[in-house]
């Protein structure tokens, strides 16, 4: 017996009346941003801790809630089985409504990673979304491991011998 | 030359003799003085005058069967003076012998003997008096006048003791009314005073050391014992050994496995007590309570049995352990009365305090006795500080003391929380509004709650009049909810539970009020929680009880069919069948159901007792039994524990630590703690100081969760893993190349992982090789 509503936290600070100049309005509303950014960064991390997702992690480096360190483990059957993968994920102030930079600190070869760790997958670009979070990135990043999609690669190397690879399997296999 | 003669020729036993015969002649005295004397009693006057030295011992064995020359009427003090005058004359001959200093030990040591058992004698095993009173009486009466006398006798004719108006000893300022024979007293008796009165003081303070630990027990009857024992120490300032024997007696008898820890807390309180008065400075205190602090630190309960104390008794349970709870209360009522500056408000200040006289089984007068003011709001904050001083901080007792409200508050029956509210108040005074708020809004919500529940059971009376009054048989007016703000409540353990339907149409019904009438909230129900009374109809008898909703769950069940087997019935009830059987023991206890095992093992069957099998059982079966709560083992407990919680937050700091790890590879407890302080913000936020993360690593570590090199925290590694990943690895490489130009190994290892491309060039780069020619 309990209600969900019961006592709830302070609510958010409201935004200054309009009879404040605007330049202060953008202010106020860009502090009230940075709050909840850090709220939804941190509901994000106890989420992605307590989820207990094998194969994927992240977590704040230093003191900066902004600057993500990333480890991925290549998926069971793909040829990044049981590697690990060092990512950096840096979260923009007006996160999530864009999209964090991605990039692998360990060098990946990959028809969709450059030689620079820079990571060609579409949500993380165009369509990026506010309801993805830091599991459904790092879940996707570890999916293209063993999916690439080597119509658009920045690896064509990598891109040349995966198809190679695929046939090669096939052939083995079958 | 004649007493060195004699004193060479001496038989051993001599002194012996010597005291033997000081002795008896004492036990005299003494057994005069105490106006015990009867017509039987022994006088040697006549027969010593002449005696000879070699035959007093003899005199001492014939002194029982001595005739009776002298009248008794003769009154005391003559034949006091009488006795005396013979031991002085025996004295005066000995020393004109040459004997002195051998006598005035014999006699010493007789006048110690004596004064010893009468100290025991007087002290003996009772606490609840004073002694030292009356001890200092007999000193002067016994062996003062003894001694007065035998000097006096003395003086005419060997020395002149002239009194000394210079003499600063506690006895010269009424020198007149101790000595009612003399007008002052010689500087020698004054001195044998002193010696007396100190011999006196140790022995019963030694008494009373070796004795303390039982002293203290029985505290608040003792204080005479401990007023005693503080003047001895104030005496002869023996502190010391009063600590030392304190402590070693405590760690015989109380800081064992044996002892409860309600009892030890008793003791503790009462040895501060106790203590307080003898050394208000508190130091010896200090001393002799660390023993204690120390072993009480390392027992799991008794952050709990502290908070009893705290509480209880406000339920008006004047018996049995709620003393031990009193005692704290009442600190915790004079804590309050100190804050009120007493005399700001009289009125109500007697009022409560007399309510918490009656509650409480006895008043300690120490307070009364204390006319210092200030030092006594001193002493009350004392005892909590230094309870509270047991457990380090106040918010784990704040914490268990909210698990034990929510505990209380939900298996009330009706909204009656006035003592609860007292309490609390108290324990506000004393630990801060702030951290007691939880708490209050705990009780907000049972305030809430009856006026919600009189609102919703108005409105559906409103709306039902007119209409069919329920057809389910059950009406609103027998559901009382208790509505929480599950915020500020201790986790509250959830157990799936199926009420029976019309329960549960009830519950919907109540529910769709509630959130008719505080519309956004809506009411998600516990129902394994609360109490249900039951009413039970047999063909024989009725019962009514008071049970919990599973029990009345499950009996409800054998309404309709009388015959259930464990399985059918857990899945009918929704838990799971250990706790089905766990559960339904409560009614084969009362003699309602019987289990007999069915086809299979694990598969019991219960059926119902239609009347009374044997009525030698069910004692009072006969028409109704009230029964109060029921079945409430160990264990059954609707609130989380404080255990479970913090076991519960180890976890998040776990997957939290190990997500660090897997992310920075090594890190230092430091900066694991900084870290966890950082990002660790959930509900409990990360507060465990640096020594209990360190502890809880080392858990890890022994776990073989994590590895410690070099004050560095990795996480352990499955080696068969990393290995087996890497042959894989080189299998994929050798099916890749052969198909490629040679230029494709380098590209491999400048983009495969460092310490991969080390495995293949150690392992493979050969075959490589090999491969790429072909």
């Amino acid at each position: 017996m309990e209600t969900v509503n019961g006592y709830q936290g302070n609510t958010p600070v409201a935004a200054p009346a309009g009879t404040t100049p605007s330049k202060q309005t953008v202010t106020a509303a860009k502090i009230v941003d940075t709050q909840s950014v850090l709220k939804r960064l941190q509901s994000e991390l106890m989420a992605l801790m307590m989820s207990g997702e094998s194969g994927i992690s992240a977590f704040p480096e230093g003191d900066n809630i902004f600057c993500w360190k990333g480890t991925i483990k290549g998926s069971k059957d793909t040829v990044f089985e049981e590697t690990e993968y060092k990512l950096s994920l840096s979260f923009p102030n007006d996160y999530p409504f864009k999209p964090p930079k991605v990039k692998f600190e360990t060098s990946c070869f990959h028809p969709n990673v450059d030689i620079y760790g820079n990571i060609c997958l579409d949500i993380l670009q165009d369509k990026w979304s506010s309801a993805y979070d830091v599991r459904t990135i790092l879940l996707s990043i570890q999916s293209l491991l063993g999916e690439p999609n080597t119509s658009s690669p920045l690896n064509t190397q990598a891109a040349q011998l995966w198809s190679n690879q695929q046939g090669l399997l096939l052939s083995l296999w079958m | 030359m004649v007493s060195s003669v004699l004193m060479a020729s001496l038989p051993r036993h001599f002194p012996e003799l010597l005291h033997w015969y000081f002795k008896g002649r004492l036990e005299e005295l003494s057994t005069i003085m105490d106006g015990e004397f009867n017509g039987g009693g022994d006088d040697a006057s006549q027969d010593k005058d002449d005696m000879d030295l070699d035959e007093m011992g003899k005199m001492l064995h014939r002194n029982g069967a001595m005739d009776i020359d002298e009248s008794c009427l003769q009154g005391k003090f003559t034949e006091n003076n009488n006795l005396v005058k013979n031991i002085g004359k025996v004295v005066r001959d000995l020393r004109s012998l040459g004997f002195t200093s051998m006598t005035e030990d014999a006699y010493a040591s007789a006048i110690f003997l004596l004064l010893k058992a009468k100290v025991h004698d007087l002290a003996g095993d009772d606490y609840r008096a004073s002694v030292l009173g009356s001890i200092n009486e007999w000193i002067k009466d016994v062996p003062l006048q003894f001694l007065h006398a035998l000097l006096a006798y003395l003086g005419e004719t060997t020395s002149y003791y002239s009194p000394s108006p210079g003499l600063k000893s506690p006895l010269a300022s009424h020198p007149s009314a101790c000595y009612p024979a003399i007008n002052a007293p010689s500087e020698g008796l004054v001195r044998w005073h002193l010696r007396l009165e100190y011999f006196a003081y140790e022995t019963l303070q030694d008494l009373r050391i070796s004795k303390l630990f039982e002293i203290i027990v029985d505290y608040p009857d003792s204080s005479p014992a401990i007023e005693d024992l503080k003047q001895c120490l104030d005496y002869t300032g023996q502190h010391s050994k009063l600590v030392e024997s304190f402590i070693s007696a405590l760690r015989y008898r109380l800081l064992t496995a044996g002892a409860s820890t309600n009892d030890i807390l008793h003791q503790y309180v009462s040895t501060i007590k106790a203590l307080r008065t003898i050394d208000p400075a508190g130091v010896f205190l200090e001393a002799v309570g660390e023993p204690i602090k120390d072993y009480l630190r390392g027992r799991k309960d008794t952050i709990k049995c502290i908070v009893t104390m705290l509480t209880d008794g406000t339920g008006g349970n004047p018996n049995g352990s709620g003393i031990t709870g009193d005692s704290l209360l009442e600190e915790l009522n004079r804590d309050e009365e100190s804050q009120e500056n007493v005399g700001a408000d009289d009125d109500f200040n007697t009022d409560d305090k007399q309510a918490w006289v009656n509650a409480a089984s006895w008043v300690p007068d120490p307070v009364e006795a204390d006319p210092l003011k200030g030092s006594r709001n001193q002493r009350k904050v004392d005892i909590l500080g230094m309870i509270v001083g047991i457990i380090g901080s106040k918010d784990q007792l704040v914490n268990e003391y909210r698990v034990m409200l929510a505990e209380k508050l939900l298996n009330k029956s009706d909204y009656d929380i006035d003592s609860e509210i007292r309490t609390l108040e108290l324990l506000k005074i004393h630990f801060g509004e702030s951290s007691m708020q939880r708490c209050e809004i705990m009780l907000n919500d049972l305030i809430d709650s009856k006026r919600t529940n009189h609102n919703i059971k108005a409105t559906i009376k409103s709306a039902q009049t007119g209409s069919e009054p329920a057809e389910t048989g059950a009406s609103m007016d027998i559901l009382n909810a208790t509505i929480l703000s599950s915020n500020f409540w201790p986790p509250i353990q959830d157990e799936g539970l199926i009420v029976p339907e019309p329960v549960n149409q009830l519950l919907t019904d109540y529910a769709k009020r509630f959130h008719e009438i505080k519309t956004p909230r809506k009411l998600l129900w516990k129902k394994n929680l609360g109490t249900v009374k039951l009413e039970l109809q047999f063909e024989d008898r009725t019962m009514q009880l008071s049970v919990a909703p599973i029990h009345a769950a499950i009996i409800m069940q054998f309404q309709d069919q009388t015959s259930w087997t464990s399985n059918r019935l857990a899945t009918v009830i929704g838990v799971p069948v250990d706790v089905l059987n766990r559960r339904i023991n409560f009614w084969i206890s009362k003699g309602i159901l019987t289990e007999s095992l069915g086809k299979d093992l694990n598969d019991h069957v219960f059926t119902l007792v239609e009347g009374i099998v044997d009525a030698g059982k069910n004692s009072g079966s006969t028409g109704s039994c009230e029964e109060l709560l029921g079945g409430d083992e160990e264990g059954e407990r609707s609130v989380a524990s404080v255990e479970d919680q913090i076991r519960k937050e180890m976890t998040i700091y776990e997957k939290f630590i190990m997500g660090m790890l897997t992310n920075f590879g090594s890190m230092a407890l430091d900066r694991i703690h900084n870290t966890l302080k950082m990002f660790c913000v959930a509900d409990p936020p990360y507060d465990k100081s640096l020594q209990q993360l360190q502890s809880f690593l080392s858990g890890l570590v022994s776990e073989e969760k994590l590895e410690l090199r070099d004050g560095m925290y990795f996480l352990k590694k499955e080696v068969w893993n990393s290995k087996c990943s890497f042959k894989k690895m080189e299998i994929s490489v050798a099916i890749l190349s052969p198909f490629q130009s040679s230029a494709i190994p380098t590209v491999l290892l400048n983009h495969i992982q460092l310490p991969l491309c080390h495995v293949l060039l150690q392992c493979t780069l050969g075959d490589f090789l090999e491969l790429s020619i072909h």
